[in-house]
């Protein structure tokens, strides 16, 4: 896609996002040709689509298709759903091939078949094997986030339907590419939350003025935009370098942001931001679980911090 | 020239020049000591031809994209030839030379700078003017085909070593605020100006006092017209919040290397390095961004605040790092090593209060990114 093409094919999912959530997204995004953008242009298809999903508190299943692709299954299965590890880990879910134990979109009951990735024997590499969703215990997750409707996953004594071949890297590859849609996800709603406290701080008066007058307020929303714009930078190098390494590191700092926003715009917005009749805690509550899904800020900072230990010596990082 | 072709070269040339370009840190690395060494450095660099890159023609340059100006810093500063702070002065300075002194001006003064032939300072900080630089009073009156000043100036940084001073002045009335000031570039050997050097918590006397006392400049030394000089404060903040962050930023991702490898074990936890090393990466992809936009010929502005925000956490986050890994070198340490990180420490509390504070840098997020109005 050309920047014109980018840019109108973004305005599309603006509008989609805001006026559809859950299936009726997916049936959406289907007749925008979601999944087509996603193989032609990756970046243009995540960022365009997390990025408003998040700003819109939407749902969709377009994170099974981010991972099959990651995974670089055949295109002709876009109708697989891919089972996540639990909340804080990133290593594959399955054990053996056999049994699994983690988490999936809300469409994943809907699909032909879901893909459970296990370690192989030794833990180097990663071996896939789909199943029919039918077979596995499900549970719809109500949660901190009902709205988000993700089902945790579980089955042991699995019965593959077929056992497609993944290359090596495939997990990592898969996880990066939604760490990346996840963080996007993430900025998304961090950028709403920012814009709800802002008008509420430019319409509230007190003392005779907008308490956006008052410093102490000012500043609290001028550390959320801090806090934004490094996630967003460190997304844009993730980008561009296209490693796991990069991905996971603007995962995490997406996460930790994404909490700093809420911390502000919650005290910003005071009393109406603690009631269900404003918006803002859907988006507290999403941005909990998007943290915490495919590694959190917490887990996957911690491991940073060991494999840095470990090698005493840092990456080559971002070359101008 | 391209970037990956100056890369290359330059790297080259680094590593075969590595043992003269070297800084002596067996004994005391003083300031005066950083200062020789840092002309040294400029010179070698400037004969060599990679100082030119970046910079117009006009002005002695070789022309290219300032991406190459970015490389160069980057490279001197992470391979620890030159600390970033003083190498950086040229980039703050210089852009704004070139967009506002007179051309013939420019074309003397600016390769004085680039070869380290010259130190050149900033005179905008005063006593009574420090967060709010509009209201500063050092006094320039018309006097025939110059101007007289009189006043003070602080916080002036390196202004001991300095044969050129970026100042200033009220040229208006006392009320004129931002509309009643005049860039001026001053001689600092012009009779009537006295430096007094500060002695600062970390051990190098970098800022200084600077007195004027009815002090004669040309009429062609003014930086862009009377009158006009919050136009030049403005047009080179945003320089002081770019490329020169780069540097400090390559720099600090060295340093933060330095105490990993540094620190005994179990000194430091998993968690604070990955958090630390997450913030000095957020702030480098941010001002990768900004590079490449200075680049593309975009004019910056007060979105580079964000860039020092970034910066100035980040870098207090790695010294507190350092603090916690390398606690005894730091706090008892006597020797050229061990003096190094306690004044790298010392001065990282500064990050947030030098080149406008982070109150300032977030009331300028507020009013000009956020667009929240004026504040109470």
């Amino acid at each position: 896609m050309d920047a014109e093409e980018r840019e109108l094919f973004a305005k599309s999912l603006g509008r989609a996002t805001a006026q559809h959530t859950g299936e009726a997204l997916d049936a959406a995004l289907d007749e925008l040709g979601w999944a087509d953008a996603l193989a032609a242009d990756p970046r243009a298809a995540v960022a365009g689509l997390f990025e408003h999903q998040g700003a819109a508190n939407a749902t969709s299943s377009a994170l099974d298709l981010v991972l099959a692709a990651g995974l670089g299954l055949d295109p002709s299965r876009a109708g697989l759903a891919v089972v996540v590890p639990p909340l804080g880990r990133w290593s594959p879910p399955g054990e053996a091939g056999s049994s699994v134990r983690g988490l999936g979109t809300a469409a994943l009951a809907r699909r032909a078949g879901a893909v459970v990735v296990s370690p192989t024997a030794g833990g180097a590499g990663a071996a896939a094997v789909v199943v029919a969703p039918d077979g596995l215990d499900l549970r719809t997750v109500g949660g901190i986030d009902p709205a988000l409707g993700l089902v945790e996953v579980a089955g042991g004594g699995l019965a593959p339907a077929s056992r497609p071949t993944l290359a090596d890297g495939a997990w990592p590859a898969a996880v990066a590419a939604g760490q990346r849609a996840l963080a996007h996800e993430l900025v998304g709603a961090s950028r709403t939350m920012l814009d709800l406290a802002r008008e509420h701080a430019l319409e509230r008066v007190q003392f005779g003025r907008p308490i956006a007058a008052f410093q102490a307020v000012r500043h609290r929303l001028a550390e959320a935009l801090v806090a934004v714009e490094a996630a967003d930078a460190a997304l844009g190098a993730a980008w561009d370098d296209g490693t796991p390494f990069s991905a996971a590191v603007a995962k995490a700092v997406a996460g930790r942001s994404a909490r700093t926003v809420a911390r502000h715009a919650q005290q910003v917005l005071a009393g109406i931001g603690f009631t269900t009749e404003h918006p803002l805690h859907r988006y507290v509550r999403r941005a909990l679980v998007l943290d915490a899904l495919l590694g959190g800020a917490h887990s996957l900072t911690r491991r940073l911090g060991e494999d840095l230990l470990a090698g005493r010596s840092l990456p080559s990082i971002l070359p101008l | 020239m391209d970037l990956a072709e100056f890369r290359a070269g330059l790297d080259r040339w680094l590593d075969d020049n590595a043992a003269a370009l070297a800084p002596d840190r067996s004994a005391s690395h003083g300031l005066d000591e950083q200062m020789a060494h840092l002309s040294l450095v400029k010179r070698a660099s400037y004969d060599a031809g990679w100082m030119r890159w970046g910079w117009p023609e006009r002005v002695g340059g070789l022309g290219g994209s300032t991406l190459l100006r970015a490389y160069l810093g980057e490279a001197l500063t992470a391979r620890d030839l030159v600390e970033p702070g003083i190498y950086s002065m040229t980039e703050v300075l210089a852009p704004t030379m070139i967009d506002y002194a007179p051309p013939a001006l420019a074309v003397e003064m600016v390769p004085r700078l680039l070869r380290g032939d010259e130190t050149w300072c900033q005179g905008f900080s005063e006593p009574g003017t420090g967060s709010n630089l509009a209201s500063l009073s050092c006094r320039a009156v018309r006097d025939g085909d110059g101007w007289r000043v009189t006043g003070q100036k602080v916080w002036t940084s390196l202004a001991q070593y300095a044969q050129r001073c970026v100042l200033l002045t009220r040229s208006g009335t006392p009320e004129s605020a931002h509309r009643g000031i005049t860039a001026l570039f001053v001689d600092m050997d012009t009779p009537g100006i006295t430096v007094r050097p500060i002695e600062t918590m970390h051990g190098a006397p970098e800022f200084c006092e600077v007195f004027l006392d009815d002090v004669a400049v040309p009429l062609d030394r003014t930086l862009g017209d009377e009158g006009q000089g919050w136009a030049v404060a403005m047009d080179l903040l945003p320089y002081e919040r770019s490329t020169s962050l780069w540097h400090r930023g390559a720099y600090l991702y060295r340093r933060l290397e330095r105490v990993l490898a540094a620190a005994p074990p179990g000194a430091l936890t998993p968690e604070q390095v990955g958090e630390v090393f997450q913030q000095v990466y957020a702030f480098r992809a941010r001002s990768l961004a900004t590079q490449h936009r200075l680049a593309g010929g975009e004019r910056l502005g007060p979105e580079t605040s964000l860039d020092k925000i970034l910066l100035a956490t980040a870098e207090q986050a790695v010294y507190d790092l350092v603090g916690d890994g390398l606690t005894d070198e730091v706090l008892l340490g006597d020797d050229p090593a061990g003096g190094r990180w306690r004044s790298e420490m010392l001065y990282a509390r500064a990050a947030t209060i030098y080149g406008g504070s982070a109150e300032i840098q977030r009331n300028i997020v507020a009013r000009r990114l956020l667009d929240l109005g004026a504040d109470a």
